[in-house]
């Protein structure tokens, strides 16, 4: 377990896990054994040194983001095992619409295809377009309209047709 | 105002310092991290946490519109920018400034005039702190040879229009200032189409020196006392400590002085550094920029004086005048810091993310580690290789060594290599104990030594 390059293959591993929407990891070669969870409520622990990396419960100073995905506005309570994860590619401010007044890009719903534009991230007035990089149905807005929402953090869940 | 909750920008062991400092006087904090950071020390203690972006530092603690936005949105009143990262980037005050939130370091004019060498040089030659002795514009051997002798040698002659070692000459004497003279010029005007030159004095075996200040925007300024740095490798400090033993104390109440004017002149706010090129042979000290930025090694100013500077920081950037007179700062004992690198020295000090298996710091009297690591705890490969700072206190300098000697034979960290075994031999070297070391010391004696045992 001291080697380097095996830690930091498994830190790799880790990241790439918490990036990819995929909910569970569970791997056995011999007598090694590594089960990844980004289920909070996940029964089972970690085998090996350290978890999968996740957000520490956020203590607010005041309320700011809707950070819990739970809270956020879904249909039905748990997101499907194949859900495909929109994620905010950087900080800023979560806008669903173009502009003040305009419908919005996407709703509960919707049909996205790839590349497709489904909301701004806006950071000291520059606001960039977060593409879909998914298709399928609108499952779920995992983020409150004009709050901020931090790099990696959940925007959309999409459910493949 | 005072800060009610402060922003950190910053990552590893002094965004945990700074957690501290501000939890020490009450006030919430909010903490940058990217992404692999999530799970930091200093994110496990403080208020919040906000992931600004990927590991990527050009994406993430290095982008001022990010920070300065997630400061904004997460209601902070002040921004603590640490060392490195944007800390002397004007445009990060320029940014909180124009969002109502107080920046902890100085105005952005100042960092941007301290940060341009001529301008710097300019304004401390204009504050009387002695600059290195050097000429205009060389256009002959003949000339070269006049200014060599008024300069004195060893000198260096330098292309003008110069940058990365060509057109660069050392001369010994007035015939290698003339002989001097056509080589580097002839290098200049081939390297740059341009053969002028200009001189300055060389000093082969310098000490690194510098003035902790602290200043509170209105003309008042503080120093908490010098730092000798000379122990480094390619212009990375390895060892520091305070008082310089080898200043003599008339030399060092003109360099606080000289330090002091300087900051004062340009009503310089919140800490800074005045770095200074100690000539021994000749008891000469020059100039040479100012770091407008609390630094890595501020904790051995702090040991000697007791104070904590990263709260004066905070209580300034609130508003708050400097809390203590010159006459109340008292300077007492020596102290050492070590910078411990997670890098192999054997292989010409690559640096060795990874997981540290074992953590056990040494523990006693006089012993301070400033560090984000725990057993356990991974180190990125994408930040710089420090895991800690070990710093000793002692009641002079041959009891700080025994303390540090000490403490660094107890400190096992297992995992990844570190440079502790260096800062063993280093500390338990003659030169060293002896005190008749300079900055290319490291490089020109302790290390060809160690390779030739290794041999």
């Amino acid at each position: 377990m001291a080697e380097p390059v095996f830690s930091s293959a498994l830190q790799t591993l880790m990241e790439e896990f918490s990036r990819s929407g995929v909910r569970e990891l569970h791997v056995r070669s011999g007598d090694f054994e590594l089960y990844l969870s980004s289920d909070p409520a996940a029964s089972r622990v970690a085998v090996g040194q350290g978890g999968p990396a996740r957000p520490k419960e956020p203590r607010p100073p005041q309320a700011v983001a809707a950070e819990n995905p739970v809270q956020a506005p879904v249909a039905g309570n748990a997101l499907p095992a194949d859900a495909i994860i929109i994620r905010a590619p950087n900080l800023g401010t979560f806008y669903r619409a173009p502009k003040p007044g305009a419908a919005n890009y996407v709703e509960i719903g919707s049909k996205i295809s790839v590349g497709d534009e489904v909301c701004l991230i806006e950071v000291m007035k520059l606001f960039t377009a977060v593409r879909a990089d998914g298709a399928g149905k609108v499952h779920a807005i995992l983020a409150e309209d004009g709050a901020m929402v931090e790099a990696g953090q959940p925007l959309f869940a999409v459910v493949r047709e | 105002m005072a800060i009610k909750r402060l922003f950190i920008a910053n990552r590893g062991e002094i965004a945990l310092r700074i957690v501290r400092a501000a939890q020490a006087l009450n006030i919430e904090t909010v903490l940058a991290v990217s992404d692999p950071d999530r799970d930091s020390a200093a994110a496990q203690l403080a208020d919040r946490t906000i992931v600004i972006g990927p590991a990527s530092a050009t994406k993430s603690y290095l982008d001022p519109r990010l920070i300065v936005h997630a400061a904004k949105e997460s209601g902070c009143d002040g921004l603590h920018p640490g060392y490195g990262f944007l800390s002397e980037r004007a445009i990060l005050p320029t940014l909180c400034h124009a969002h109502g939130i107080a920046f902890v370091g100085p105005e952005p004019e100042v960092i941007d005039a301290l940060g341009d060498k001529l301008r710097a040089r300019a304004m401390a030659g204009a504050a009387g702190v002695p600059l290195v002795p050097g000429s205009d514009c060389v256009a002959s051997a003949a000339d070269a040879r006049r200014e060599g002798d008024r300069i004195g040698y060893p000198v260096l002659l330098k292309a003008s229009a110069g940058g990365g070692g060509r057109g660069m000459v050392i001369a010994n004497n007035a015939e290698e200032a003339e002989a001097g003279f056509h080589r580097a010029s002839a290098e200049a005007v081939a390297a740059f189409g341009d053969g002028t030159l200009f001189m300055e004095r060389f000093v082969p075996e310098a000490r690194h020196v510098e003035v902790q200040l602290m200043g509170d925007g209105r003309g008042n300024v503080l120093h908490f006392g010098e730092r000798d740095c000379s122990v480094q490798r390619r212009y990375q400090k390895l060892v520091e400590e305070a008082p310089c033993a080898a200043m003599p104390d008339h030399l060092r109440k003109q360099l606080h002085e000289s330090a002091v004017a300087l900051a004062a002149s340009v009503n310089y706010r919140n800490a800074g550094t005045c770095e200074f090129l100690f000539d021994v042979k000749r008891q000469e000290f020059y100039f040479i920029e100012v770091n407008a930025r609390i630094q890595v090694e501020h904790p051995v100013s702090e040991m000697i004086s007791g104070f904590d500077l990263v709260q004066e920081q905070i209580r300034i950037a609130g508003g708050a005048g400097l809390s203590v007179s010159q006459d109340q700062v008292k300077l007492t004992g020596h102290a050492i810091e070590c910078r411990i690198n997670a890098e192999d020295v054997a292989r010409d000090f690559l640096p060795s993310p990874g997981r540290i298996t074992r953590w056990q710091p040494p523990q006693g009297d006089g012993i301070r580690l400033d560090s984000h690591m725990t057993q356990g705890a991974m180190i990125p490969p994408f930040y710089d290789s420090m895991v800690g700072k070990l710093i000793v206190h002692g009641s002079d300098r041959a009891d700080a060594i025994a303390r540090l000697s000490a403490a660094l034979d107890a400190f096992v960290v297992e995992g990844v290599p570190t440079t502790i075994d260096l800062h063993r031999e280093i500390v338990a070297h003659p030169d060293f104990i002896e005190n008749h070391i300079h900055t290319r010391w490291l490089e020109q004696v302790l290390l060809p030594e160690r390779a030739k045992r290794a041999a």
